[in-house]
């Protein structure tokens, strides 16, 4: 069986990897990620996902939208888990459905639901799905010490999993979807009931995993905090319809909000800038400036001195992509970018 | 450069992610890697005690008998004909053993099947290197070899024992040799026929409990309906009633692999249909069981 080869698909680590480079030998643009035309899914009268056309590069890539808008359809379209009513879904150039197991050897996927037997240990258990993903059983246990390094598990990865807390057990399903080095990460959902310093570090690990490992992730979250930290593109989906595909860099585009901190009381600083017909609001011991020009930011650095003051913080704001998402908010940069 | 001596002894290097180069064996590698994982399941191995009572009991019930020829050929060999002894008989053997079989499928098949359901873990096998008719087959496979072990080994054993015990072991080989194939074309027929059957209502039923009796209730019920209605309705069409009774199927193929005529008093022998037909049946009832389970798992939300 020729075709399992594992060139096929080598552009992954060139991209990401140390040596990452953005463009292939021959000066082309990246390949493309995942392509799907017209992709629709229905469920008796229920469509959910009408007609996505999408075009994605590697990265780390949000799918955001309300419970039911589509995304876990996606991915379950995305993995050949379910069959597209009409039109074609590509993954790293391959027909999702019609190459599905040849594809999803370098594909990884952590369900939101609980999906871990309990009588195993996750030693085993990760073994066992590395080889169902196609590796060989001396690799797949090396493998599976590895990752379970990787992830956080140590002595506990011996133990039977019915006793595993539940960051213990999105941490073993993470690995599960990483053990076989897969070339794209599916993660829905991946925080899930997880206390703060659990989504803290789950979110530092998916991070690392798509900037240090060099592997695509595509990421499902309800929660735009968690997608703004950790990704570089961004794809919103509602009632089954591509709403937006843009670069995260849009989307949280600086603003004129210039946040100033000192080391001691701001009013000196605060009256000083006034006097220059700057208008300053003040938060806490933040003063919140409207920057026009960069003409402020010499006047901040000239005033500091001059009052002799340590300058603590000068930050841009930037748009939230919170905001973005009221109702109410205009999304003018973005519909430019909208593919 | 540091000399080597000068190196700080044990440091821990963290050597950072290291990307995979190595082969990758695809869908038959990874088919192969669940029918050995699933028929290690069947009995219990890499799992808890608790968890291998059951299949290694009954495991040792259906080689009881095989275990007592064995011993009687050790401890007083040549003093008894074997074939005089009925409980020695290779065709009387399935039969003997038929509810161990059905109670050890109904123990083991919900573990087998149900459990990744109960415990969503089927997801995560349809989202590697398979396609859903393969989790099928594997399962299946992997049953049917553990039916195997313990129809075929035990049969196999006695046939050992038989030939050890006899007066010339090679002039028993002559004469018997032709039981090694209708004992294994026996025990491959009536493992395929009672796995699928099992697998078919373990799939359907993910609940444990709920599997383990209806899997008893298939192989007994059915049984009990067909011998009932044999008894009431007209031969002509009553006969053929029995062809619904995994027990007699599972009798009648037996005999006819060893080319045994049934009991004259038993049903088989009024039914009075040839062999063959219940070979045929159990191949036939297999291929729809394994239909019906390909599209039980073809139609199963992951």
């Amino acid at each position: 069986m020729a075709s399992y080869g594992p060139p096929v698909y080598n552009w992954g680590a060139a991209r990401f990897g140390p040596h990452a480079q953005p463009q292939d030998k021959n000066g082309s643009p990246g390949l493309t990620l995942i392509r799907t035309v017209g992709l629709t899914k229905r469920y008796g009268t229920v469509t959910a996902l009408d007609g996505l056309d999408l075009e994605l590069e590697s990265g780390i890539i949000g799918l955001v939208g309300a419970n039911g808008a589509g995304k876990s359809t996606l991915i379950k379209l995305l993995l050949g888990l379910v069959e597209p009513t009409s039109g074609l879904g590509e993954v790293m150039g391959r027909d999702v459905f019609s190459q599905g197991p040849e594809l999803r050897q370098f594909v990884g996927y952590m369900p939101e639901h609980d999906c871990l037997p309990t009588d195993v240990s996750a030693t085993e258990f990760v073994a066992h799905m590395a080889q169902i993903s196609g590796l060989p059983r001396a690799a797949a246990r090396e493998r599976t010490a590895e990752t379970l390094r990787h992830v956080g598990l140590f002595e506990e990865r011996y133990r039977e999993m019915r006793g595993y807390s539940t960051g213990m057990k999105q941490r073993v399903k993470l690995a599960q979807a990483l053990v076989h080095d897969p070339q794209l990460m599916l993660l829905d959902e991946p925080t899930n009931g997880l206390d703060p310093e659990g989504r803290e570090e789950m979110l530092r690990l998916i991070r690392r995993i798509g900037s240090e490992f060099g592997i695509a992730v595509i990421l499902s979250s309800h929660l735009l905090s968690e997608i703004e930290r950790v990704c570089d593109h961004l794809v919103e989906i509602e009632d089954g319809r591509l709403v937006r595909s843009v670069p995260m860099t849009v989307l949280t585009a600086p603003t004129h909000d210039l946040t100033v901190e000192v080391d001691s009381d701001g009013g000196q600083l605060a009256d000083r800038l006034r006097e220059h017909g700057v208008t300053v609001s003040s938060n806490g011991r933040f003063l919140l400036l409207q920057q026009e020009d960069d003409a402020l930011l010499d006047l901040i650095r000239d005033s500091v001195v001059d009052l002799g003051l340590g300058l603590v913080r000068l930050e841009q704001g930037r748009r939230r992509l919170e905001e973005l998402f009221q109702p109410q908010a205009t999304l003018e940069d973005e519909d430019d970018s909208r593919g | 450069m540091t000399p080597v001596a000068d190196a700080p002894a044990g440091a821990i290097y963290d050597i950072g992610y290291q990307r995979y180069e190595g082969a990758r064996l695809g869908r038959r590698h990874a088919i192969w890697a669940l029918y050995i994982h699933s028929l290690r399941s069947v009995f219990g191995i890499g799992r808890s005690l608790s968890s291998k009572v059951g299949p290694m009991g009954l495991a040792v019930i259906a080689f009881i008998p095989a275990i007592v020829r064995l011993g009687i050929s050790a401890i007083v060999p040549e003093e008894i004909a074997p074939e005089e002894i009925g409980l020695f008989r290779p065709e009387g053997y399935y039969v003997m053993i038929e509810i161990v079989l059905a109670i050890f499928c109904a123990v083991v098949a919900p573990e087998l099947v149900g459990r990744d359901q109960r415990t969503q873990t089927l997801t995560l096998y349809f989202s590697r290197a398979l396609r859903r008719q393969d989790y099928a087959l594997a399962k299946f496979a992997a049953l049917t070899t553990g039916m195997l072990a313990i129809t075929a080994i035990p049969q196999i054993m006695m046939f050992t024992g038989n030939s050890l015990a006899a007066n010339n072991f090679f002039d028993y080989l002559q004469d018997k040799w032709t039981d090694l194939p209708a004992i294994l074309g026996s025990a491959i027929l009536l493992s395929c026929l009672i796995s699928s059957i099992s697998l078919v209502i373990a799939a359907q039923m993910p609940r444990r409990a709920y599997s383990t009796v209806g899997i008893i209730a298939a192989f007994l019920l059915t049984s009990i309906i067909a011998a009932s209605i044999f008894e009431v309705v007209d031969q002509n069409i009553g006969r053929f009633v029995l062809l619904f009774s995994p027990f007699e199927v599972l009798e009648g193929l037996t005999l006819w692999f060893f080319d045994v005529a049934p009991d004259p008093d038993s049903q088989l022998a009024v039914a009075n249909l040839p062999g063959a037909v219940y070979a045929i049946d159990a191949v036939l009832v297999t291929l729809l069981m394994l239909a019906l389970l390909f599209r039980r798992y073809e139609k199963i939300s992951p």
